[in-house]
């Protein structure tokens, strides 16, 4: 991580955000974002936006990987490099989109938080389970639940774009899940990583999270963190090769609420 | 390099593979910092090719007698030069080094290599090598149109050219 610098924040070390074009406000804090409530047009532009944004980010954090372990396994490495190469496509679809539907690169806020959390992390099993096993899992959850109510809502351009975008995630979450247990296997020490890579991603949440009953700029009001924890996506999580026992926790923290 | 013996070949892929996974690894080192959105879409499209030139001439190095994935380090001038593209600050330096200096040159070394090589006992390598011109040529298009579209400024790519060039010899 010679590139790019870090800063700290209450005591964390985090990495300083990856490079972006200069229309992009980035920002830190959800409060400091621009979501809304709804599937307004502003609304659906600003979340096909927030979107496109993560997929960038993402892109970022897997090529990183390449740079940072060089010595890890040739096929998880071939992995990492097909994961750059879905996720660009990923930009490229969700910036089609947000052009189709009147918006453009640059309208709202982005944050680089996933960044700054993974890149921080010292070893590649606490980074695929931070960013793969953890971001890239929740946004499967995120993604089927916002794609449903899309076509609800009559809008089934942007529900195929995140449908098709889906299918790419459960693949890298079913990679990461398969490197870490094979990692494990080999060398006990990578459930140590993991377990500090979940500790980390917790204090930065803390830190970064917007706290229920605070506003964003754009006026939006936020629920607790736990009333926000979408319903879960158990069948591409069980597609992406958690094991019923991982389902079962994870689906207590959402309130036993689940995409059906 | 006519009558290449099956280690001779060994070790020209090897030294191929070397070099394509630099080139993913310089590629994806300049990802993070590089702030043109499109031009960091290019990159991730692109290092997913070297992956894949990397990986398709790792499994014929394991057909002539060496591990599969085998890599064999070029000459230490050609590292060198590795090395100092991947220190390239700018957008347009990048692009410019990458694929109007070095992606041309070693284009040129695959040619070589495939009028060298035995067609019938070589072929295996002549394909491969065949389908990654192919790509090579692909990626500096992908880049050209890039450059026009987002006015990205040229960059004289002659000394790094010259510098490839000058190495006349690059397995190790």
């Amino acid at each position: 991580m010679a590139d790019i610098g870090t800063f700290e924040i209450d005591g964390m070390t985090l990495q300083l955000e990856p490079a972006r074009d200069d229309c992009f406000k980035v920002v830190r804090n959800d409060r400091d974002m621009s979501e809304h409530d709804g599937f307004g047009e502003v609304a659906r532009r600003e979340m096909v936006h927030r979107h496109m944004s993560n997929e960038m980010t993402s892109i970022d954090i897997a090529a990183q990987c390449l740079v940072d372990f060089p010595d890890a396994p040739w096929p998880l490495r071939m992995e990492l490099a097909r994961q750059c190469y879905d996720e660009t496509r990923h930009v490229r679809a969700l910036h089609r989109r947000l052009v189709e539907m009147g918006g453009y690169k640059g309208e709202f806020p982005i944050s680089a938080f996933e960044w700054c959390v993974t890149s921080a992390l010292d070893s590649l099993a606490a980074r695929l389970a931070t960013q793969n096993r953890t971001f890239e899992a929740g946004a499967m959850d995120v993604v089927a639940g916002l794609a449903r109510s899309l076509r609800a809502e009559g809008d089934e351009e942007t529900a195929y774009v995140l449908d098709a975008i889906l299918a790419d995630e459960v693949q890298h979450v079913r990679f990461a899940n398969r490197w870490i247990k094979k990692l494990a296997a080999e060398n006990p020490r990578v459930l140590m990583k993991v377990a500090h890579a979940v500790r980390f991603l917790a204090e930065a949440n803390l830190r970064f999270v917007a706290k229920g009953g605070e506003t964003s700029v754009n006026g939006k009001v936020f629920a607790a963190p736990e009333e926000r924890v979408p319903a879960v996506n158990v069948d591409d999580r069980k597609l992406a090769e958690f094991t019923d026992d991982e389902v079962q926790v994870i689906l207590r923290q959402a309130g036993f609420r689940t995409i059906a | 390099m006519s009558g290449m013996s099956v280690n001779d070949r060994a070790y020209a892929i090897a030294t191929f593979r070397f070099i394509s996974v630099k080139l993913m690894e310089i590629v994806a080192r300049w990802t993070p910092t590089t702030p043109e959105m499109e031009v960091k879409i290019l990159f991730g499209r692109h290092i997913w090719d070297f992956a894949q030139h990397a990986d398709t001439l790792g499994k014929r190095t394991f057909e002539l007698r060496q591990p599969e994935q085998f890599s064999r380090k070029p000459v230490d001038a050609y590292v060198a030069l590795l090395d100092e593209m991947s220190e390239l600050k700018t957008t347009a330096e990048r692009l410019g080094a990458l694929y109007d200096g070095m992606l041309p040159a070693i284009e040129k070394r695959y040619r070589d290599y495939i009028a060298a090589a035995d067609p019938i006992l070589d072929e295996p390598s002549i394909v491969i090598m065949d389908r990654i011109i192919s790509d090579l040529d692909r990626m500096r298009r992908d880049a050209a149109s890039l450059r026009r579209e987002h006015s990205i400024a040229e960059w004289n790519p002659a000394a790094i050219a010259g510098a490839e060039r000058g190495i006349a010899h690059i397995v190790a």
